[in-house]
């Protein structure tokens, strides 16, 4: 199937400030994307080159396979929701869902019809005559949300939808999301800086970093194997490790620290001698008050924890000098360190991802 | 909140006597008098509506009073016209404020000397004839420049220009960007986007940069006059003349009341005119017209 969108050598410049460089991307009809990336990465303008509010420098856009570059906003197949709603505040519930319908010229009984059931897909048909004003943070994203929706377009981009919203309400909403998106079976491109909403809801994550595309995955992919630093590090916590890779005496790969030799299961190709970075999850790491005697085991010492119930989060310094972060699970009856404890750090052969160290980004 | 409704009683309390003392006061003296009698340079206290129907009744009244409220609207209608794309500019388009800051320029000088600039500019060797000579448009100068409605609309709407454009640019930006781009989203032309979403939000802003230019033009009696000829007689003019000259105040007071009034008429016009249209509603029949959806 042709892809819903697609951009090829997309870039934008803001005067001498290049915003997006070498973009290329396309996106399958019904997929949840999510553009994650830290603030001023480009990912929003991506988006408003997306909607038509701002243009490619250079390169193609093509939405459901028409080259869109010339349309202007109100003529592209798309719709969006911003970050802060942007709600008509002369008009009511119905009358806000009903604006694109109505722009469009389509007869009054069948906006009726469509306003009604898009709000009761967003739970909304309650509030109909609400003014804008009235209503909470949480009625405000499900009414602009139907708002774009109603309209049935091919793709809906969404500009950081939940940034306003409290945690509470964030975490519901997002399951709320993924419903709406089942029940409607648009295209949905979503914007976040936040990576636990990108993981919990997308199909893929496309990871921005200073106006380039580092990483295009799923969150599982993306989080168990990055393809370099920023992106190790901006999914999830992680352990980071300088070294080289060297061959040992069995002709097998292995990763060369201050710490000592740890084995990993090569996943790309780095040339020996070379400089490289070892990733390693907290929660790959295991703890040991006795030298486990097995690979990449280092002694340690505990320097603080942090108890969060089901699991300990423990920050510890090797006897080389690096500082270590582990997440321990907390089975009753176990034995747990306490700060100041000698500890060994071990992590099994799949446990890490090993990475060039001075990656392409 | 009891001390908050206190805390703002005791700052609005100066203001609030000032006003008082010298607008609601000296308002009210003048509405007694106007159902006074004057005779021989002296006013009496009476209560008849004579001043009242002598004015209504008086053809030169009636003239000049048209008049009045004719370069009212016009300066009005042109003045914020002109404005809505200055202020959508500066709003919405710029970061500069250059242009705010040359419409705020003009009233640096004085009033009387931009007056007499235009009688410069529009006389009959004035920079707008010699122009038009120059280029080989006309042969001979145009007097009509100088002392025509044409002079007075020119002149008024300059001098209240930065007026409606304040009004209309602090109405602008109470509405947000992202309002002009959802409206385009969802499928209208810039010109839609204007009409069904930044005008009836700044509504209520539009309609009081009409009415502020509107009273400042319609009782604006020295610009006409000086720019105008007698095509620039107001109703100022004449109540002015009944105050200075003959001496008559009530019935200086009876016109300035009918002029008070026929303002307010044309603000009661123009939000009738604004609701009809749709640009602005109440919310309580909103509520009421769409609970049978």
């Amino acid at each position: 199937m042709s892809p819903i969108i697609e951009i090829t050598d997309g870039n934008k410049a803001f005067g001498s400030f290049k915003a997006l460089q070498d973009i290329n991307l396309s996106i399958a009809q019904g997929e949840i994307v999510t553009l994650l990336g830290p603030s001023g990465c480009g990912k929003t303008t991506l988006m408003r080159i997306f909607a038509g509010f701002e243009s490619l420098t250079s390169g193609s856009l093509k939405i459901d396979g028409k080259d869109v570059s010339n349309l202007p906003p109100e003529k592209r197949p798309v719709n969006m929701v911003f970050q802060r709603y942007a709600l008509f505040p002369h008009l009511d519930v119905f009358e806000n869902v009903a604006y694109g319908l109505k722009v469009k010229g389509i007869g009054k009984d069948e906006v009726r019809e469509r306003v009604r059931n898009m709000l009761r897909i967003v739970q909304m048909d309650h509030l109909q005559q609400r003014f804008i004003t009235e209503l909470s943070g949480g009625q405000c994203q499900r009414v602009a949300l139907a708002r774009a929706l109603v309209n049935g377009p091919k793709v809906l981009l969404l500009d950081e939808p939940l940034a306003a919203l409290d945690l509470k309400i964030r975490q519901h909403m997002l399951t709320e999301m993924k419903r709406i998106h089942a029940e409607t079976g648009a295209t949905f491109i979503y914007v976040t800086h936040d990576q636990d909403e990108a993981m919990i809801l997308s199909d893929r994550v496309v990871l921005i970093d200073r106006g380039q595309i580092v990483q295009v995955d799923t969150p599982q992919d993306m989080y168990n194997r990055p393809n370099c630093l920023f992106s190790a590090k901006f999914l999830g916590e992680t352990n980071i490790l300088h070294g080289t890779i060297v061959e040992d005496a069995s002709g097998k790969s292995a990763f060369r620290s201050a710490e000592g030799s740890f084995h990993y299961q090569p996943t790309n190709q780095i040339a020996s001698k070379s400089a490289a970075i070892m990733s390693v999850r907290p929660e790959a790491i295991s703890l040991f008050a006795e030298n486990p005697a097995r690979d990449n085991a280092i002694p340690a010492t505990v320097t603080d924890v942090l108890f969060t119930g089901s699991r300990s989060f423990y920050h510890l310094v090797s006897d080389g000098g690096e500082a270590l972060r582990a997440q321990v699970q907390n089975t009753p009856g176990l034995n747990r360190p306490n700060v100041g404890d000698r500890v060994h750090v071990c992590w099994p052969h799949d446990g890490s991802v090993v990475l060039p160290a001075s990656p392409s980004h | 909140m009891v001390s908050s409704q206190k805390t703002g009683g005791f700052l609005a309390a100066p203001a609030v006597t000032y006003m008082v003392i010298f607008f609601v006061a000296p308002s009210l003296l003048l509405f007694s008098y106007s159902f006074w009698t004057a005779s021989s340079f002296r006013i009496v206290p009476d209560f008849v509506l004579t001043n009242y129907l002598s004015s209504i009744q008086s053809l030169l009244f009636l003239k000049v009073t048209l008049n009045a409220l004719l370069i009212g609207l016009v300066t009005a209608t042109v003045s914020v016209l002109l404005s809505l794309p200055i202020a959508y500019y500066l709003t919405y388009v710029t970061r500069s404020k250059l242009i705010f800051y040359l419409i705020l320029i003009t009233w640096f000088s004085s009033y009387l000397v931009r007056i007499y600039a235009w009688r410069t500019l529009l006389g009959t060797n004035g920079l707008l004839n010699a122009a038009l000579l120059q280029l080989g448009i006309i042969s001979t100068p145009i007097e009509a420049f100088l002392f025509s409605p044409f002079a007075v609309g020119v002149t008024l709407v300059h001098i209240y220009l930065p007026f409606a454009v304040l009004m209309v640019i602090s109405a602008m930006s109470e509405i947000k960007k992202e309002l002009i781009e959802a409206s385009r989203d969802l499928g209208t032309s810039p010109i839609g986007a204007f009409m069904r979403v930044v005008a009836p939000n700044a509504a209520q802003g539009l309609i009081g940069a009409f009415m502020l230019t509107f009273i400042l033009a319609a009782s604006d009696y020295v610009t006409p006059q000086m720019v105008g000829g007698s095509s620039g007689q107001t109703t100022g003019l004449l109540i002015a003349d009944q105050f200075r000259k003959t001496g008559n105040w009530p019935l200086g007071a009876a016109q300035a009341f009918i002029m008070f009034a026929l303002s307010i008429l044309i603000y009661l016009i123009i939000t009738a005119l604004a609701r009809a249209s749709g640009l602005t509603r109440s919310r309580k029949s909103t509520t009421i017209l769409t609970q049978d959806k």
